[in-house]
């Protein structure tokens, strides 16, 4: 390296101090600045104001752009082998909340579960799933769950909870009650337990019994258990206060085979009947055909006269004409063959009348299955009462409590809850401190099912398998390991059950595959066997006949469960449970009285009117005749027995329940359970109130004001005989709206037919010609979707699915009543019909949710183009160009955009003013937003969000499809409403693609039915629907276009 | 047989006796002086309203929207009910400076500068509106087509909000240029009158250093025509852009070819109702009855009532259309406006704004100064509710009944409301005192000619009979040639 110096001056080659120190300084000019102390007190000169301005100014900019408060993201130091960032992990495992079952696939995301799917291997839920099972996965990240074990209401360990329990089981008699256990394992292990200290017994204990059935079915047939029911070979289905569609026994499994019955088309003309005899209205009172109402103490006797209609064909004499008449039309069809009958009773004598019924038209073996029989229900109302009064009697010493919750759920819970306080050790295995745990002396909390290994039996010799999505979150310990280890077992639950199914499976390879499936079932079509009749039924029918027939005046309450809520228990503090909307009254967050609308008159209530948009309810008090009382408000339903109320289960919680379950005087709705009834063998869903009114108001959020389709075309629905008539009505409909404009208006030709019937031809002509603007031609994927009216039950699956999918946010009561809930599909639900006569009512689902608009309302009117139309037919939001005009809200003619209206979820660049009421305010816990779906952007407030067609889930599948080289499947790509959907009515796909179900449907199967909602407006949706066709003689909602408009009107 | 001087229907557009020192004496008078009592508790209140509506948004800008009532179904309420009836009442000042002007109007002179003042104050209230009712305000400036490095991105060019924003950006811009221009002379004179250095000074500032040259008169005048020119579209544009925001739509009840002139028509309407408003309050707080007479309030009076008539007309062809469609959104949509949950706002609409206007027909009403004030009132509310009307009930019962909903509005709204009032009396209380409410320029312009001691001093002669007055005309004709 060369030594040569180069030097720039004098001063530099001779180094002067001076000049080193000016080298030193990088601005050797007079900086501008004013940086010395005088600045503030100086003069301003007008150069320094403008870099005030300027720094003001950027200041300004930069708060202002910076939105996301940055999180911290730790990637993994050490990569877990099976899981990928970005990729999904898939678990099969089994849902069961005591007696309800779903088999399903957990998706897990970096190794935390975040969405439960329905598995399509199981041959009894066959990939369908309920609103429960879809928010179950909530239930993992709850933050009421208990976290450690408790000895008297202080923390614990398990070790010395487990030497105190053990120490405290005398020889004294103990009890393990438990729900109905559907797990061969578990049954194996309580098994080991009991022998381990025999003075224990082992009672199940249902909150929701069928104890009247399985005794019934024990009487007539000799096996206490329930048969199969299969209602996709059933042509003719007469359901006595069942509602099997929604709450009755295992509705996912019902659902998807009685929508088989429900599927018409123009080229397929079949559809089974529906006849529904009920107190209330209930969804499934929604989908029948014929549906008329009586008392529930009166239900027996309906049953009884369809049985004499049946056998002897005796015409029958009941209450109303109407009931009269459809035993009498329904007698007829079950004698036709390929009947069932299905009763909600819990009364022995009329399940044994039931049978009799099924009996004799010949339904078991063909639509009543008694070789593959169900284990839903294990429960006997009179081992409860025994216990109840050992209890009392001081004769217990051990109580130990699974999944149940008596202090809360028994008909006599107070009688319950003093008896409890005598029994010396109380151990609870519940998840949370509910309202029996609080009392217990011990609580050993047992996992959640997504951290649980497991099995279910769900029927006979179907099995299916439950395995974790994630180890356990909280110092809890499987139940089973419990009993275990106080059983004096060295074997885990793990290895017990691991060993269990390696002998039943026989090798590691049949094993691995089980686990992978998540099912094992026997191979082929479930086998379908009958079984003799032996009930005593003249015995039977006398005891209902000589019950007294229920006064004129009196009020009879039903209980029931919400399609959401179910029995209550974990499900009532689940914020997406609570504020999805119930499918037939549409309230969020409360229970209340439902009543009809002639009864609501009496205590000055409305249906309709200005009552519609007032959510300030009138309050009643309900007085039982065992003299508890409840403040309630009322809801109006349309289709409730005029003398019946009903109130639902699973509100009135505890406040240790959860923030969003507690109750008080203000909110959190009440107990309904004290209602219940014991008849001396079962408890009954009914009871005699009496009901006064009271001059206060409470508030409802109801997410629906009016209740008719005022007979628009946004619904269309046809008689069977109409469209048998002529497959083309709802073709030369639609031709009255749009055929039209399907041609230019100075091309005369193909003008002249005066019944214009569309076809594709008008479809595309109205596409083309409709408009001044040009046609945009899409090449490639264009995504629709179908929706079948038909099958749709409103059960809200699809609701609780998409909440879990797309991150939407929960916004609380007060935001629901100010209607400013998020949910991107909801279930319109319209009644039609008379008001005052319940039995006239007809009530319509319809879905709702963005109907991707080829021509779209919402986005020309966008100022800065924030929503936008893809090249495959989505109408897409783009949320961080969104600034909020709520223009595009107003100009949607469906109404499905919806607005961030607070901070929902803190995702917006303000701290601290994150929106919070106290009862949904967990959702956004650090340990509840694991359930976020990392996929989905959480939308900040201030921007609209909307329906995307499941978009991630789109590019997924394309994606997939790309790098395995070949164009994407028919259903690789699926949204997440309709794979929750248990009676398949949403189709879904790519409607440029010949073979595919969506295109032959719309195109060919399904054409006479096809329908655009508001089609004449000429926003060429890529929804469409499929019009209900009713099994009935007349359609309530077309009268609405008949002069006695005021008369019909709800 | 007499001649007259001018015809009995013009009426002196300055009453009792003035010459140009009174003029300014009277309107500059105030300026120079202290305000009264009232002046400091009308300007106090309206700085607590305004307080007050800074807090309300404050709120609802920190908190989100949500604090509003509006929701999934009506996505507007009060917050566009406000802006599209501020818009509208600001469209008489620049249709008074204008129009009148374009058609020489003379008894525009009287009220047009506190009109066109209330306009410029009224656009400024109307356009919080849009600006705040944005979910993501901060963002608000993407509507501009500003270059970017987004992209770049560009707003949506098919959108009728953002036609708005270059709407009513244009149209403050020019009304506020034609206002001040006409103020150029008037502050000259405040200047020169001026015996307070600061009061010299600022207002020398103010006036641009106009000295009142014909060149300046020149100019000037020039500049009020080109601006009259420029702005006479725009009155007409800006609310026609406006209820593009609804016609452009399908919602029904909103989606319908008649909105541009009926909102127009009703913003005339609006407008001079809220100027008689604020000149019945000015004439009599700063003593200026003899400039603003009976006469302009009643030459006010009439537009209100032929504009209130267009409007009722307008009303009537909606429902008749609505039926003669036989479209089943349109009439259902009208069935519910009139008979639905909100029947009081429609029928308070019908009330105020076509019933109660036709009183107008009697002369001896339109000159009553309390009657007027009344009216000017009703009117307002009137309108109030038609913006209402249009917007809400509307969306509440639109396509779909499984979405219908109903509105009220939360504290924050009202709130806000109320804040442009503050914002609006504010501007007009500072402008009442620092600003010559009347256009000193403009009143001397026509006062030889239509000032009533003018008139007076003509009526020696219009006592005199044609023949006499021929003669003495042909006589001082004489005289004149005479003296050549």
């Amino acid at each position: 390296m060369s030594q040569k110096q180069y030097w720039s001056g004098l001063e530099d080659l001779n180094k002067i101090n001076s000049h080193t120190e000016v080298e030193g300084n990088e601005f050797k000019e007079e900086l501008p600045f004013d940086l010395s102390d005088s600045l503030f007190g100086a003069t301003t000169p007008r150069r320094d104001f403008l870099k005030f301005l300027g720094f003001s100014t950027l200041a300004a900019t930069l708060v202002a752009s910076c939105e996301m408060p940055v999180r911290r993201a730790i990637p993994y130091a050490i990569k877990p082998e099976d899981i990928v960032p970005g990729v999904p992990n898939y678990y099969a495992s089994t849902f069961a909340d005591g007696s309800e079952y779903c088999a399903v696939v957990i998706k897990t995301r970096d190794g935390r579960p975040i969405k439960v799917e329905g598995n399509e291997l199981s041959s009894v839920t066959r990939g369908g799933t309920s609103a429960r099972v879809q928010a179950s996965v909530l239930n993992l990240y709850d933050k009421a769950r208990i976290r450690h074990p408790y000895g008297d209401n202080a923390e614990v360990t398990f070790a010395s909870a487990d030497r105190a329990i053990m120490e405290g089981i005398g020889a004294k008699p103990g009890y393990l009650v438990t729900a109905s256990v559907l797990s061969p394992t578990t049954k194996d292990v309580i098994a080991q337990f009991l022998a381990k200290f025999p003075a224990v017994k082992h009672i199940v204990y249902d909150a929701i019994s069928y104890s009247g059935m399985l005794q019934a079915n024990e009487a007539c047939y000799g096996k206490r258990t329930l048969p199969t029911y299969h209602f996709d070979k059933a042509k003719t289905v007469v359901s006595l206060d069942a509602d099997f569609l929604g709450t009755w026994l295992s509705p996912v499994e019902f659902a998807k085979g009685y929508s088989k019955g429900r599927k018409i088309s123009a080229k397929e003309i079949k559809l089974s009947r529906h006849y529904q005899v009920e107190a209330t209205h209930t969804i499934t009172g929604g989908a029948a055909d014929h549906r008329a109402t009586c008392r529930p103490s009166e239900i027996g006797k309906v049953a009884v006269a369809l049985y004499n209609a049946v056998a002897s064909g005796t015409q029958p004499s009941l209450s109303s004409k109407n009931l009269n008449q459809l035993i009498t039309k329904a007698a007829a069809d079950l004698k036709a063959g390929n009947g069932m009958v299905v009763s909600g009773s819990n009364d022995v004598n009329v399940q044994m009348v039931v049978n009799a019924i099924n009996d004799k038209i010949g339904a078991n073996g063909i639509t009543v299955n008694w070789t593959t029989t169900s284990n839903y229900k294990q429960g006997i109302d009179k081992d409860m009462a025994a216990l109840v009064a050992a209890m009392e009697a001081n004769e217990v010493g051990s109580l130990f409590l699974h999944g149940v919750n008596p202090v809360y759920d028994y008909y006599d819970n107070k009688k319950f809850t003093s008896a409890l306080a005598k029994v010396p050790l109380t151990v609870s295995f519940a998840e949370r401190m509910d309202e029996t745990a609080q009392k217990c002396k011990y609580v050993v909390p047992d996992h959640n099912y997504l951290e649980s290994w497991g099995d279910a039996e769900p029927k006979a010799n179907y099995f299916s398998l439950m395995q974790p999505g994630i180890a356990p979150l909280f110092k809890t310990r499987a139940m089973q390991d419990s009993l275990l280890l106080w059983a004096g077992a060295t074997q885990s639950y793990a290895d017990f059950w691991k060993d269990y199914w390696m002998k039943k499976t026989g090798s590691q390879e049949n094993f691995d595959k089980a686990l992978q499936d998540g099912v094992i079932e026997p191979a082929g079509e479930m086998a379908i066997g009958g079984a003799t009749f032996s009930g005593n039924i003249g015995d039977a029918v006398s005891k209902i006949q000589a019950q007294p027939a229920a006064g004129k005046d009196v009020i009879e309450l039903v209980v029931y469960q919400k399609i959401a809520i179910g029995h209550g228990g974990a499900w009532s503090n689940n914020p997406w449970l609570l504020e999805m909307p119930d499918p037939i009254t549409r309230a969020t967050w409360d229970n209340y009285v439902c009543v009809s609308p002639s009864h609501a008159k009496k205590l000055d209530a409305e249906l309709t009117g200005f009552s519609e948009v007032d959510s300030k309810k009138r309050v009643v008090t309900v007085k039982g005749a065992n003299g508890y009382s409840v403040k309630m408000p009322v809801i109006v339903v349309p289709g409730m027995h005029n003398d019946v109320v009903a109130i639902a289960v699973g509100y009135g919680r505890d406040k240790k329940v959860g923030r969003a379950a507690a109750s008080d005087e203000t909110k959190g709705g009440k107990n309904a359970y004290p209602f219940l009834s014991y008849n001396g063998q079962n408890i009954e869903n009914h009871s005699a109130v009496t009901i006064t009114k009271t001059e206060e108001k409470y508030d409802v959020a109801l997410t629906q004001t009016h209740s008719s389709y005022e007979a628009r075309p946004v619904v269309h629905e046809y008689t069977l005989e109409e469209f048998t008539k002529d497959p083309n009505v709802l073709l030369k409909e639609r031709g009255k709206e749009i055929a039209e404009f399907s041609t230019l208006p100075w091309i005369e030709e193909g003008k002249e037919s005066k019944e214009p019937i569309v076809d594709t031809a008008t479809e595309e002509g109205y596409r083309v010609n409709g408009t001044l603007y040009p046609n945009y031609p899409y090449e490639g994927v264009k995504w629709g979707m179908s929706i079948d009216l038909n099958s749709c039950t409103g059960c809200g699956a699809c609701v609780v699915g998409c909440m879990a999918e797309n991150n939407i946010s929960v916004v609380g009561k007060d935001h629901v009543l100010k209607m400013h809930e998020m949910h991107w599909i909801r279930i319109d639900r319209y009644f039609s019909g008379m008001a005052d006569e319940p039995d006239s009512i007809q009530t319509i689902f319809q879905p709702m949710l963005c109907q991707h608009c080829d021509n779209a309302p919402c986005e020309n009117v966008c100022p800065v183009s924030a929503t936008n139309h893809s090249s495959e037919g989505l109408n897409q939001m783009a949320y961080n160009r969104c600034i909020g005009t709520k223009y595009c809200a107003n100009n949607c003619p469906y109404k499905v955009r919806h607005f961030n209206w607070m901070d929902w979820n803190g995702a917006d660049c303000i701290d601290d003013n994150i929106y919070e009421d106290g009862r949904r305010d967990d959702i956004n816990d650090d340990l509840t937003r694991m359930v976020l779906n990392p996929d989905v952007t959480v939308r900040s407030r201030g921007v609209m969000e909307k329906c995307t067609f499941c978009v991630q889930r789109l590019q997924e599948a394309k994606l997939a499809a790309k790098k395995e080289g070949h164009p994407m499947h028919d259903g690789a790509a699926k949204t997440a409403c309709q794979q929750a959907c248990p009676s398949d009515a949403i189709t879904f796909g790519n409607v440029k693609d010949p073979s595919s179900k969506i295109y032959n449907l719309r195109k060919h199967e399904q054409m006479e039915r096809t329908f655009y909602v508001l089609e004449h407006i000429h926003t060429l949706p890529n929804v469409n629907y499929l019009a209900r066709i009713r099994n009935t003689e007349e359609l309530d909602a077309l009268n609405e276009n008949k002069n006695e408009f005021l008369k019909y009107h709800i | 047989m007499h001649i007259k001087y001018e015809s009995f229907v013009r009426e002196p557009l300055v009453d009792g006796n003035k010459d140009y020192h009174q003029v300014s004496e009277d309107i500059i008078g105030p300026i120079e002086g202290k305000p009264g009592r009232m002046w400091y508790v009308g300007f106090f209140f309206s700085i607590i309203l305004l307080l007050y509506g800074i807090f309300s948004v404050g709120w609802a800008v920190y908190w989100g929207l949500g604090t509003w009532g509006v929701n999934r179904t009506v996505g507007w309420g009060w917050d566009i009910t406000n802006f599209v009836w501020w818009i509208g009442i600001g469209h008489a000042g620049t249709l008074i400076s204008a129009i009148l002007l374009l058609f020489r109007q003379g008894w525009r002179t009287g009220v047009n500068r506190a009109a066109e003042a209330m306009t410029i104050f009224a656009v400024m209230c109307a356009g919080q509106f849009p600006i705040w009712h944005m979910g993501r305000v901060w963002d608000g400036f993407w509507v501009l087509p500003l270059p970017n490095s987004r992209g770049p991105l560009w707003p949506n060019f098919d959108s009728p909000l953002l036609w708005d924003v270059f709407a009513i950006s244009t149209y403050f811009t020019v009304s506020l240029l034609f206002w001040y221009s006409g103020l150029l002379p008037d502050f000259a004179l405040i200047r020169d009158r001026a015996k307070t250095k600061l009061r010299k000074m600022l207002y020398g500032l103010a006036s641009f250093g106009w000295t009142g040259t014909a060149k300046n008169w020149q100019r000037m005048e020039a500049l009020a025509l080109v601006l009259a020119g420029l702005s006479t579209p725009l009155v007409l544009s800006v609310h026609t852009i406006v209820s593009f925001d609804f016609a452009t739509s399908v919602i029904p009840g909103w989606h319908t070819t008649i909105f541009p002139p009926y909102f127009v028509a009703g913003a005339v309407f609006s407008g001079f109702a809220m100027v008689n408003t604020l000149l019945v309050l000015t004439r009599k707080i700063l003593h200026l009855e003899e400039y603003i007479t009976i006469g302009h309030l009643e030459a006010m009076n009439k537009i209100i009532v032929l504009t209130g008539s267009i409007v009722g007309v307008a009303y009537l062809t909606e429902l008749f259309i609505s039926w003669y469609s036989q479209s089943w959104g349109e009439m259902a949509a009208f069935q519910w406006r009139i008979m639905g949950p909100y029947w009081w706002s429609y029928w308070a609409m019908m009330t105020c704004n076509v019933v109660s206007p036709q009183l107008f027909w009697f002369k001896k009403l339109r000159r009553n100064i309390p009657f007027t004030f009344v009216m000017s009132i009703v009117v307002n509310i009137g309108m109030w509710f038609e913006r209402f009307v249009i917007i809400v009930t509307s969306t509440y019962r639109d396509w779909v009944p499984g979405s219908w909903s109903y509105y009220s509005p939360t504290w924050p709204e009202v709130g806000f409301y109320l804040g442009t009032f503050g914002l609006f009396f504010t501007c007009y209380f500072l402008f009442a005192k620092y600003f010559p409410v009347i256009a000193v320029a403009e009143i001397k312009f026509v006062l030889k000619t239509s000032g009533d001691n003018y008139k007076r001093g003509m009526e020696y002669i219009e006592a005199k009979s044609a023949e006499e007055f021929l003669d003495e005309v042909h006589a001082s004709h004489d005289d004149h040639d005479a003296a050549h």
